[in-house]
């Protein structure tokens, strides 16, 4: 269901690494919210199964409530087609997310008071191994099969169908089944139902058509028509058209006017209009890179894509492909949109640069845009546009930088001209927008002011410090006239408040929550600089990163049972730190020659030794019903922590090798609580 | 909870499902057919308080119109917003300032961005043709427009952005230097800074040079009048005819706009009218037809209409562009409302962007971007029937 929902926020906020952090950030936090709320619950009344039940059917109705209050509530509480800012983004999410996230984490703690209620000595590590056991086959059955065939209502409905079984299984276990349970199993499963039925209507854009609708590993695909245009909407965000001369244009002959005989020509991401632009240079061969077949699928079924003789069609990450491929180009052209995720910035860094430039034949030419600028270079753009071209000099001897509302990138290894319609006049190549516009658009004047405004200092952008993503960052907030200060300070006083009031073992907990998460990001973001965004391999990075917590819990029940939990709390906090080294020194040394095998080891390692914890800690805690529900909390809140800070923070200010050891930090901060006696110390045991 | 029988059980059942079914065929009851329901009713912005600066920069000068009330307060006069500004307070358009008891503007000399633009980028089709327009533009709006291309220049404090210093006599000057026919006061909004504005068209007109106003309209009436008698061609826009629109979308309203044009109409000043087709929300015939019969009814048949094509922009990306067939139904709406003159842009090698005789329905000006490969105008007539056609030509 998280799966569900993060995607669901995806396709209806801004897919930016800041929207991303702040979905894992919220489902985490009300986790830990909820444990608290089933502490609170049971002190006023005892657990009771058919509560639990009744709560299970709630929760399963819920799921497609929350699916549906997403789509239904963007578009009545803010503006439609309308971008939202950083504070409302958070706000939405949280509050959307609220309801379920509560109950969920509500329902976790109390069933292992329902289970104490029936058996007092029920051990509360079983609890946490039965749900992470949960999550490791909800986690690889959403993402290995139901994403592939269903749609997410489809999806809702198929994953709480356990649930409601579950719960029905509870209450005949111990009564009969009265009309109440029915009438609320009936409503549950009605949900349910009514959510398939509303699938396709709750997608239905204000203006023109819904014609097309599908769901991809990689997003959210919508086919609008509004009278002869189609659009192509990925996640909400329309990004090829039917109707897109000037961009279908400029992408194409800004380039390919610098080289006499373009033969084979590299696209990635391109829309049918600029394939027929490519086509007037009749080239021998044009490689077509889609990451997502299905879009490529959609694109060509709705002639959003006309096939090309010479056109290959290719389904991989763009960098994989380039890294595997001895294959030559007379150029590579990039059409992407913003670098504002780890994935996408891929493609704006020195090392992608460097590949490029080596599959590129002498007087190859490699072309890519960011949004630019109408009349004035405002300071972030004027650091994002820098940034790009001091990391293409780099690589490139001539670089050359066209103003407009993109900006487009051309790098190569001789000189290049900036008069492109004189180029193409001269190729007797003839264009729609080019040869009207480009006289007024792209003056010397316009040309000499974007070359005197790019900072010579401006950092590069690498794979291993994203300074682009930054930057995005900051245009982000820019354009809603916020500032992530307020956030910031609030944030850090309420993690203040919270850890002061921490017992140690539950700081270690939080310590290594903060790490695992952190760590989950930093792996899957050096995974896909390294061997490229693979989905199935990034799906199996995150069920590694669940897959060890279950032996991990095993594990550490059966240290708990021998004399010193502390004792080995310490020494799992100590290969915690162990594992965090090893990682950090391979980064150091030989990152370049790193195997998927070590990260998924790493992952595997790590995930075991924050299982071995928790019931380590439970124990330490008094292992009590109050203990469950503050040991899920730190853990929660720090995993919350860590995903929020290790994107937003370590990741695009530190790098790579200083995100690894700041994560190194905090563990080593929760030993040292451990074993300097910070915090409160559990009076009772 | 009270048991509850079979009967009622599956009675409720039933109803629950009927429900379902009656959204799943188009009752579904969260869809509005457009943006009524969708969003902040009014997003129109408000005054800064306690955020002028401490002392005043080299780049000020004293409000143009404005009136001293009690307590040192002041309202400014230049837009329909009039500011009520205590001392410290800052503008809704965020470039004027009580001192003190006095108003200021900080948009003086000092523009952010200076380019020579074909006049035809304004859009003006029919001002000198194939001329070039110096434009300057200071920071500032009074409009909180969603699209907005210029918002990094409009949406800001004068001292947030990077500026040239740049006098009235200099800016004529490197207009004469640029061999520009005329000044544009443009990009971000020149209501805003329209005591620069102002002073440096009173030089420009002694220098030769030709004005240009390229504007939201959204402007009192007294400082419109000073404006008028020294600009020689306008292009303003009508984001709508729709007043809940301006606000939902642009945060201004659409009356003020209104009186704008029936003015500049009044005191004979050449001016054009541009429409940002919004999908979804300024694509509605209706409205559109209203609003061109606004414009016969009004201001006469003359003064061209440009409708643009929308692409999103700034906050509002998540919308498709507008449908080229779109633009042009309404091209032949608002000629079939009377307009003579009505043009499709950002839609290039479009006919929509040529000009024909309203007389004799011949090409006069075929436009190719900023190209004019045929040009049948003879000293402001249609050279095939002699018909004058309205514009400052020459």
């Amino acid at each position: 269901m998280q799966l569900v929902l993060v995607r669901e926020f995806l396709a209806q906020f801004q897919g930016n690494e800041f929207t991303i952090s702040l979905i894992f950030f919220s489902w985490l936090i009300l986790g830990g919210l909820g444990a608290w709320l089933a502490l609170l619950a049971i002190r006023r009344r005892p657990a009771s199964p058919v509560l639990l039940a009744r709560l299970s059917l709630l929760l399963a109705a819920l799921a497609a409530i929350e699916v549906l209050a997403i789509r239904t509530l963007r578009d009545i509480i803010f503006l439609h087609g309308a971008d939202v800012g950083f504070y409302p983004t958070m706000a939405a999410i949280f509050l959307l997310a609220a309801p379920y996230g509560l109950l969920n984490g509500f329902l976790v703690p109390y069933s292992l008071y329902v289970l104490r209620s029936q058996e007092p000595d029920y051990a509360g590590a079983r609890i946490y191994l039965l749900d992470n056991t949960g999550n490791i086959i909800g986690g690889a059955l959403f993402s290995f099969v139901l994403v592939l065939w269903l749609t997410p209502l489809q999806s809702v409905f198929a994953a709480n169908l356990p649930l409601l079984a579950a719960a029905t299984l509870l209450v005949s276990c111990r009564q009969q089944l009265r009309p109440v349970f029915l009438l609320s199993l009936a409503g549950a499963v009605i949900t349910l139902l009514a959510g398939l039925l509303l699938e396709r209507q709750s997608l239905t854009p204000f203006e023109g058509r819904l014609i097309h609708y599908e769901e991809s590993r990689y997003g959210r695909i919508t086919v609008h028509q509004d009278r002869e245009l189609l659009t192509i909407f990925v996640d909400g965000a329309p990004i090829f058209s039917n109707q897109n001369v000037s961009l279908d244009e400029e992408t194409i002959h800004f380039p390919l006017s610098q080289i006499d005989d373009p033969r084979d020509v590299l696209l990635v991401g391109v829309e049918g209009g600029m394939l027929r632009e490519v086509a007037k240079y009749r080239p021998d061969r044009v490689d077509l890179l889609e990451i997502d077949r299905k879009l490529t699928e959609v694109q060509l079924r709705y002639q959003l894509l006309q096939p090309l003789p010479g056109l290959n069609l290719i389904h991989r990450d763009g960098r994989a492909f380039l890294a595997a491929t001895d294959r030559r180009y007379d150029a590579i052209i990039i059409n992407l949109p913003e670098p504002e995720t780890f994935q996408i910035n891929r493609f704006f860094t020195g090392e992608f640069f460097r590949l490029a430039g080596r599959h590129l034949r002498p007087g190859g030419i490699l072309a890519f845009s960011v949004a630019g600028f109408d009349n004035y270079l405002s300071d972030p753009a004027r650091l994002k546009i820098s940034s790009l071209y001091n990391t293409a000099r780099l690589h490139f001897p001539h670089v050359l930088s066209l103003p407009g509302n993109r900006v487009f990138f051309l790098c190569r290894d001789r000189p290049l001209n900036p008069d492109i319609a004189a180029l193409l006049n001269s190729k007797k190549i003839h264009t729609i927008y080019i040869s009207s516009f480009f006289s007024g658009n792209i003056t010397p004047e316009r040309l000499s002011y974007l070359q005197e405004n790019l900072l010579p200092d401006t950092p590069v952008n690498l794979d291993t410090s994203p300074f682009l993503l930054r930057i995005m960052f900051q245009q982000w907030f820019a354009r809603f006239a916020t500032s992530p200060l307020p956030f910031t300070v609030a944030g850090c006083l309420l993690l203040l408040f919270y850890l002061c009031r921490c017992r140690r073992e539950e700081l270690v907990l939080f310590s290594t929550g903060f790490a695992i998460m952190g760590s989950e990001t930093l792996v899957i973001f050096v995974y896909q600089i390294l061997f490229g965004y693979v989905y199935e391999q990034i799906g199996l990075l995150v069920t590694v990163f669940l897959a060890g917590l279950l032996p991990g819990a095993w594990l550490g029940e059966r240290l708990r049972q021998g004399r010193n939990c502390r004792k080995s709390l310490v020494l799992c906090d100590g290969l915690i730190i162990l594992a965090l080294i090893t990682f950090l020194l391979a980064l150091l040394t030989a990152h370049q020659q790193l195997t998927p095998g070590f990260f998924l080891l790493f992952g595997f390692a790590l995930s075991l030794l924050c299982g071995c914890q928790f019931p380590l800690a439970l124990a330490l805690g008094g292992g009590d019903n109050p203990a469950a529900a503050r040991t899920f909390s730190a853990d929660l809140i720090g995993a919350a922590c860590g995903t929020l800070i290790t994107s937003l923070l370590f990741i695009p200010f530190l790098g790579i090798v200083w995100a690894t050891a700041g994560l190194l930090l905090v563990k080593l901060c929760g030993i040292a609580a451990l074993a300097g006696g910070a915090g409160k110390v559990k009076s009772k045991k | 909870m009270k048991p509850i029988d079979r009967r009622t059980f599956l009675c409720l059942s039933a109803a629950l499902l009927a429900r379902a079914g009656a959204a799943q065929a188009g009752l579904w009851p969260f869809q509005g057919d457009r943006h009524e329901a969708s969003g902040q009713e009014d997003i129109r912005g408000a005054i800064f308080k306690n955020d002028a600066p401490k002392t005043l920069w080299k780049w000020h000068k004293e409000g143009f119109s404005y009136q001293k009330l009690a307590d040192s307060k002041v309202m400014c006069n230049i837009c329909p917003n009039r500011c009520l500004l205590a001392p410290g307070d800052r503008s809704l358009c965020r470039s004027k300032v009580n001192m003190d008891g006095t108003l200021y503007s900080l948009a003086y000399g000092n523009p952010c961005a200076v380019h020579l633009d074909p006049v035809e980028k304004k859009p003006l089709f029919h001002f000198k043709p194939r001329t070039t327009a110096f434009s300057i533009a200071a920071t500032g709006c009074n409009f909180r427009c969603l699209n907005c291309q210029n918002w990094e220049i409009s949406q800001v404090k004068p001292h947030e952005v990077r500026h040239q210093e740049m006098f009235p006599a200099e800016v004529v000057r490197q207009a004469k230097a640029a061999e520009a026919a005329s000044i544009a006061y443009t990009y971000s909004e020149a209501t805003t800074y329209f005591e620069y504005m102002l002073d440096t068209a009173r030089l420009a007109r002694d220098a030769g040079l030709n004005n240009l106003w390229i504007s939201n309209g959204f402007i009192n009436k007294e400082p419109l009048l000073e404006l008028c008698k020294v600009i020689n061609a306008a292009n303003v826009n009508l984001k709508s005819f729709d007043d809940a629109i301006y606000r939902k979308l642009n945060g201004g309203r659409l009356q003020p706009v209104l009186n704008t044009f029936r003015t500049m109409h009044e005191q004979g000043v050449h001016f054009e009218m541009t429409t940002l087709v919004v999908p979804g929300y300024v694509d509605n015939p209706e409205m559109i037809k209203a609003m061109c019969g606004w414009i016969v009814a009004n201001l006469g048949p003359d003064h061209p209409l440009h409708f643009l094509r929308f692409f999103p922009n700034y906050k509002l990306t998540r919308l498709p562009p507008t449908p080229a067939s779109t633009l042009d139904s309404f091209r032949k709406l608002a000629m079939a409302e009377g307009i003579r003159y009505v043009y499709l842009g950002n839609l290039p090698d479009h006919p929509g962007s040529n000009t024909y005789c309203h007389q004799c329905g011949k090409l006069l000006i075929e436009r190719r971007g900023y190209q004019m490969p045929v040009n049948h105008l003879e000293a402001g007539r249609c050279s095939f029937c002699g018909t004058t056609i309205p514009g400052v030509w020459h």
